[in-house]
This record gives structure tokens, C-alpha cells and sequence, in this order.
């Protein structure tokens, strides 16, 4: 990392020879870049598109989740949930007989990797995309999928105007605007003597800061003007300063807009500084992946949910039946659930449009907008109840719920326990 | 290979050539994804709010891509010009540690303004090309471009005094260099190139925000030329290249791809300490090869010439 070391001498040339070089060194410089061009830029083949759609490995679908980075924590629940969904639906005939082919990429937790990712599964030729696991990664790829005339179903992404980026582009999650102040209301239910609420965000991450303007309306909204907001940074670890300066405000509500690994640490730091309230946290932390970082201080956390593993309908039995069998006694997360449902819905889609249309004799891209009016216009049993689809792609789902963390008594284990 | 992941090599090795210029008379800035963020957010906010730049909404307009690219390049290189005289009287590893503090200010000033979007940034950004495909063949040209004048650099009164600077300023200062000037110049011409390449990458990611900026960037843009090697504009050039596509072409690896990744910018300064490209290797690899090694050599003073 050092400057340039000292040397000992200098470029003498003279400018003859400069002339003379500078010619060649042109071709040499053109040469090098067309040889770059040719060996890196050259693309493979006529545009899938325009061909038949590719069923000869199964019918070929993407997902693009956050495996690497930040947000790793929540890909490898949605993986999890995929590839459940993928063993349920290839085990009851697949697409009316043809078994369904999900690739899985990574796209680190930053937009030129989803972009890459996006791309990368475009040209493979699949017919609908899942992903990408961050709004803001989603900001940065939907457009890419939306241009190709992609479907994507955003099993996670909850900011507000993600359907709106085009009409090829969905979600089954519940965006935070509905659920965040469900948690509120109910925290203000279990302690109505709550008087004072102090807010924490990480301001550098799209989805805190966007998650904790809802908060902070459904707040002021309960007559709760927040008495403090502290700011935080993704990558921090420690928060003593702001958890002392909030506490100097004696809160007796805490309401987080964290990601998992920072809000963790929060929980815990907060309860060893010697909070005693309530502690309501966003979709960030909805994870048992923060079980192991706040460990028994995660208990009685207070956060909104879009999944209730208590529904008794068959998808979600299914569920639950994959993921003991699979992950052991644990209750699947929302992340699974959503992620299983993203797929789900999509090969109910797929099954119908075969049928009306089969996919072997339509082309790529035909198929692909058939799939993308087939997906809105249906409604689906799937493990987060009943849903349907706005005509932008927006998710319409029924019910919803707010749950508590209780952690088992050695501090290494815990649920998501549902409030009635 | 697809031309969307071409085009993120391309904006690597704009990015790598960015450090280079300053690192070429010695200094080592690590300002470039500071510039490189100024850049993307002059695009981004011009071409969502202004109606004649935004063009159709999902388009716009080639004309108004290129006044992005003169403001956004011109905003970089006012700001270093105001800050670089100052900056510049550091060395070595303190003028490193000023730069890191630019980027540091720059991203902490674009989450606080409002009209940046905070940490959501700006997102929606127009589209001047259709396809990938067209931004790969823009910034080729412009990466021709730059690449033809960081080796017209060579024979200029600039490239030498940069050289010159580079072995040794106190000498390059008593044979009446101006090395301040030169200094200073350098950093500019890197400033405004990292402004010009944000433009470009702001339309091409779609969505800009406060994260392009960050100190990991800065990181990545110095082992560009760390793995490539800071001899030649070559060096940087296939470095930025090469590490950007690295992570995409070790996709078949599975989940082990970004240990190798490591692997690979650990072990590169490790085998190779002055980079992968050095004159010297050049032309150890052939006749044809070995004309620009020659032609490397004579213009770039360095040890290899003993």
C-alpha cells in the first residue's frame, strides 16, 4: 500500500522516437483493448428470448438471494424456504408433469451483485425470477427483469413502491407501511402505561430508515411523540453512546428499525445498560438468526408478523412438516414461509397457463408475459393464508399478527411465540 | 460473457485508472469512490428531476447523458481542485487517511441531505441505452480513450514531471518541477475521471445511493491496482478488469467462491509484488508482446531497466 518506491532514473526519449512509438503504441493499445473486448464481451449465441422456452432440465425458474454480506442471515432462511417448496411441489407432479428447475444465485447484499445475478439468470432463460432479498438491491434489479419483460416475485422486499417499478414486477410481502404499526398497537395494548418512546435506526440502510418513518408516524399517530431518535450505522457494534443518551430520556419504549446482526447487539446492549421496558422491533430482526447474538436478552421483544406457523391450512402444514422434518423441531421464520409462498404462487401460475397454453410450443419471452397475467390474476392457499395480487403486483394478505420472542431458559434457543 | 458484467469491468478499470493517475507522481489517494459518488449523484438528480434530461422516464436522451457526464466529471474536479492544495501537502499514508476522511465526509453529508434520499438513495434513473450492450460499447470507447491518454501521458511535459515526482520529489523540486502543480493536476485529472465514470454507473445500476461511496470502495478500487500493478496504465486497467469480474466468473465454484476470491487478492501481491503487469513481464510473453513491454520500458523509469 505503499507510494511508489524511489528510483533512479528518468525516461529519456527522444521525440523521434516518441513519434515512432507513439504509433505503434497506438495499434498496441487498440490491439490490447479489441483482444479484452473479444475474449471478455463476447456474448453467446441469439437471444433465448425469442426462442422456445428451454424444458429440457425442468421448467427453468430463478432465485436471486442475499447468501454473502449483511444480509446473508436472511437468504439462508429464504433458501431454506425454496428449496422446501421446490422438494413439496416437484413431489406432487411439478407442472402438470414436468418437474420444476430452480437455480439459486447469490447476490452478496449490494446492487451490482444482484444486478450481475439478475442478469446471469435472464440469460439462462428462466421463466419468472424470485428475489432479490433487499428493497434496495430490488431497486437496482427489478428494472433490469422489467426491460427483458421478466416476472419477479420479491419474497422479502417490504419498502414502499417496489410493485410500481413495473408491471413485470410482484411481491408477497407485506410492505412495512402495513405491518410496523401492528406491533405498536399491540405493545401499547400489553403496557398502556407507556408514555415515552425513544427510536433507534441505522440511518445509512434503505430499509431502516425507511422502516422507521412508518414507526415513527404510528407513534405520533398513538399521541407518542417519540422523546428521542438515535441514529446508528449498519456496520456498527457498539451503541453505548445512543443507548445512553436515549436513556438519559428515561423511555420506557424501545422501538428498533435494525437489521439483524446491528439490532441484536442492540437488544442486548440495551438490557445490559439496564433498560427494563418494552422493546418493539421491525421486519430486520424478524429471524431466529438473532437468536444466537442477543441470546436470552431477545426475550419479550415485540414484533409484527406476516406468518403465523398456527395456520391450519394444508400449504402451511406441508410446511411445517418439510421444515421439522429437514431443519428439526424449530417453527419455520417468516423469511421460509414468504420464500416458500413466492414459489408457490408462481408455480400454481405456471400450472394454469400450461394447461391453457402449453409451455413447449410458446416462445420465451410470450411466456413469460402469459406467466406474468397468469400470476395476478389468481388467488392462492399458501402458508401466509389466502392471498391475491393487486393489478401493480401488490400483495393482498388477510391477516396478520404480532408475535413475542421467548427464549428457552439456557439463552441458545427460542421462538417466535404468537400473540392471540 | 454477458455485456452487463462487461460493463461493471469497464467502470473497474475507469475506477483503477483513477487511482493510478495520482499514484503515478507518488501520491496515494484513495478520494476516487468519493468523486466516483459526486459523479452518480449529479446524474441521478438531474436526470430524475429535470424533465429534459429525464427524456421519456424510462430513456433519455444521449445528449443529456454527455452534459451529465461534462457537470458531473466538472463538480469532481472543482471539488479537488478546492480541496487538493491542502490535501496534497500530505504523504504517503497521512494523504491516504485525508482522502479516506473525504469519502467519509461526502457519504455522511449525501445521508443527510434530503434531496439525496438519504439512505435510500435515488432510484428510478433513466436509461440512455437500451441495453447493456450499448453502455459497454459508450464506456469502451471512453475507456479507449483514457487508456490512449494515460499512454500519451508518457511523452508529455505532465507524465514526466509525474515520473519525475514519482522517483523522487526533492530531486524533481531542484530541477525546477513545479511539484505542487503537478501534484495537484494529477489529482484532478483522477477527480474528473471518477466523476465521469459515476455518471455512467449511476444510469447503469438504476438506483444510487450513499453506500457507492464508502470506505470498502475505496479499498477495492486501491487492490485494482494493487493486483494489476501501478508500472503501466495497463496494470490498473486489467486489474479493475479482472478483480470485478472475478467474483461473477467463479459462480460454477458454488458457495465457496468468494474464499477463492480472497485467495486471489491475497496471493496476487504475494506472487507478484509489483502487480501483475509490469513492463518487464510484458515482454517476457512474446515478440508481438513484448513491442509495448519495449516501448513501457523506455518511456516509464524503473528498477526493471537495471
Amino acid at each position: 500500500m505503499a507510494a511508489g518506491p524511489r528510483l533512479q532514473s528518468c525516461a529519456a526519449t527522444s521525440s523521434k522516437a516518441g513519434i515512432r512509438l507513439g504509433r505503434r503504441h497506438r495499434a498496441a493499445l487498440g490491439l490490447a483493448l479489441l483482444g479484452s473486448a473479444l475474449s471478455l464481451g463476447g456474448c453467446g449465441g441469439p437471444d433465448p428470448a425469442q426462442q422456445a422456452v428451454n424444458l429440457s432440465q425442468g421448467v427453468p425458474l430463478g432465485a436471486v438471494l442475499a447468501m454473502s454480506g449483511n444480509a446473508n442471515v436472511y437468504g439462508q432462511d429464504q433458501k431454506t424456504g425454496l428449496n422446501l417448496a421446490l422438494a413439496e411441489l416437484n413431489g406432487k407432479g411439478g407442472i402438470n408433469g414436468k418437474p420444476l428447475a430452480l437455480q439459486i444465485e447469490d447476490s452478496g447484499s449490494d446492487e451490482p451483485g444482484a444486478n450481475a445475478a439478475f442478469t446471469l439468470q435472464i440469460n439462462r432463460g428462466v421463466l419468472a425470477l424470485i428475489g432479490p432479498t433487499l428493497s434496495q438491491q430490488a431497486f437496482s434489479a427489478d428494472p433490469i427483469a422489467q426491460r427483458r419483460g421478466v416476472p419477479v416475485v420479491a419474497p422479502s422486499n417490504t419498502a414502499t413502491g417496489i410493485p410500481e417499478i413495473g408491471h413485470f414486477i410482484s411481491r408477497v410481502s407485506a410492505q412495512s407501511s402495513v405491518i410496523a404499526p401492528l406491533s405498536i398497537a399491540r405493545a401499547l395494548q400489553l403496557h398502556p402505561q407507556i408514555r415515552r418512546a425513544a427510536v433507534f435506526y441505522a440511518q445509512d440502510d434503505a430499509y431502516s430508515s425507511a422502516e422507521t418513518t412508518i414507526f415513527q408516524q404510528a407513534l405520533t399517530a398513538k399521541g407518542l411523540k417519540p422523546v428521542t431518535v438515535q441514529r446508528t450505522q449498519l456496520n456498527d457494534q457498539d451503541f453505548q453512546t445512543q443507548i445512553s443518551a436515549a436513556l438519559q430520556q428515561k423511555p420506557d419504549l424501545v422501538v428498533l428499525s435494525l437489521q439483524a446482526v446491528d439490532g441484536g447487539n442492540m437488544v442486548r446492549q440495551l438490557r445490559e445498560l439496564g433498560y427494563k421496558g418494552a422493546i418493539v422491533v421491525g421486519n430486520g430482526m424478524n429471524t431466529p438468526n438473532i437468536y444466537p447474538i442477543c441470546q436470552k436478552y431477545c426475550d419479550g421483544i415485540l414484533i409484527a408478523q406476516a406468518y403465523s406457523p398456527e395456520l391450519r391450512t394444508p400449504a402451511n402444514i406441508a410446511l411445517l412438516r418439510r421444515f421439522k422434518a429437514s431443519q428439526g423441531g424449530a417453527i419455520p421464520p417468516q423469511l421460509t414461509a414468504q420464500a416458500w409462498t413466492a414459489l408457490q404462487v408462481l408455480a400454481e401460475a405456471l400450472q394454469r397457463l400450461d394447461r391453457r397454453q402449453p409451455l413447449q410450443q410458446t416462445n420465451l419471452a410470450e411466456a413469460r408475459k402469459a406467466l406474468m397475467a397468469e400470476l395476478l390474476s389468481g388467488t392462492y392457499q399458501t402458508p401466509l393464508g389466502e392471498i391475491r395480487f393487486t393489478p401493480e403486483g401488490e400483495v393482498i394478505q388477510n391477516d396478520f399478527f404480532v408475535a413475542q420472542v421467548r427464549m428457552d431458559p439456557s439463552g441458545k434457543s427460542g421462538r417466535f411465540a404468537l400473540l392471540p | 460473457m454477458d455485456a452487463g458484467l462487461l460493463e461493471q469491468m469497464l467502470i473497474g478499470a475507469l475506477l483503477a485508472l483513477s487511482v493510478y493517475l495520482p499514484l503515478r507522481c507518488g501520491q496515494l489517494s484513495l478520494a476516487t469512490p468519493g468523486f466516483f459518488a459526486i459523479g452518480g449523484t449529479v446524474a441521478a438528480l438531474l436526470s430524475t428531476r429535470i424533465p429534459s434530461f429525464a427524456g421519456t422516464g424510462a430513456t433519455s436522451p444521449l445528449p443529456a447523458l454527455l452534459l451529465e457526464m461534462t457537470l458531473g466529471g466538472l463538480l469532481a474536479a472543482l471539488l479537488a481542485l478546492a480541496i487538493g492544495g491542502t490535501v496534497l501537502r500530505l504523504r504517503g499514508i497521512y494523504l491516504a487517511i485525508a482522502t479516506i476522511a473525504l469519502v467519509e465526509i461526502l457519504r455522511v453529508i449525501t445521508l443527510n441531505l434530503s434531496f439525496t434520499g438519504g439512505a435510500l438513495g435515488i432510484f428510478g434513473i433513466p436509461q440512455p441505452f437500451a441495453t447493456a450492450s450499448g453502455y459497454a460499447g459508450f464506456t469502451l470507447v471512453l475507456l479507449a480513450l483514457v487508456c490512449w491518454l494515460c499512454a500519451r501521458l508518457e511523452q508529455l511535459r505532465l507524465g514526466r514531471a509525474m515520473a519525475a515526482i514519482r522517483d523522487d520529489e526533492l530531486a524533481a523540486a531542484c530541477v525546477g518541477i513545479d511539484t505542487a502543480q503537478v501534484k495537484l493536476q494529477a489529482f484532478v485529472l483522477s477527480a474528473l475521471l471518477a466523476g465521469l465514470t459515476g455518471v455512467l454507473a449511476a444510469h447503469f445500476l438504476n438506483s444510487w445511493n450513499a453506500k457507492v461511496g464508502s470506505f470498502d470502495a475505496s479499498i477495492t478500487t486501491l487492490a485494482f491496482v494493487v493486483f494489476g500493478g501501478s508500472r503501466t496504465w495497463l496494470g490498473p486497467v486489467i486489474g479493475g478488469l479482472v478483480l470485478t469480474a472475478l467474483p461473477e466468473l467463479l459462480r460454477p465454484v458454488g458457495d465457496l467462491r468468494l474464499i477463492v476470491f480472497g485467495l486471489v487478492i491475497l496471493l496476487g501481491p504475494v506472487l507478484f509484488p509489483q502487480g501483475l503487469i509490469t513492463p518487464q513481464r510484458l515482454q517476457g510473453l512474446g515478440p508481438w508482446v513484448a513491442g509495448l513491454g519495449q516501448q513501457l520500458r523506455g518511456r516509464v523509469p524503473g528498477p526493471w531497466r537495471r
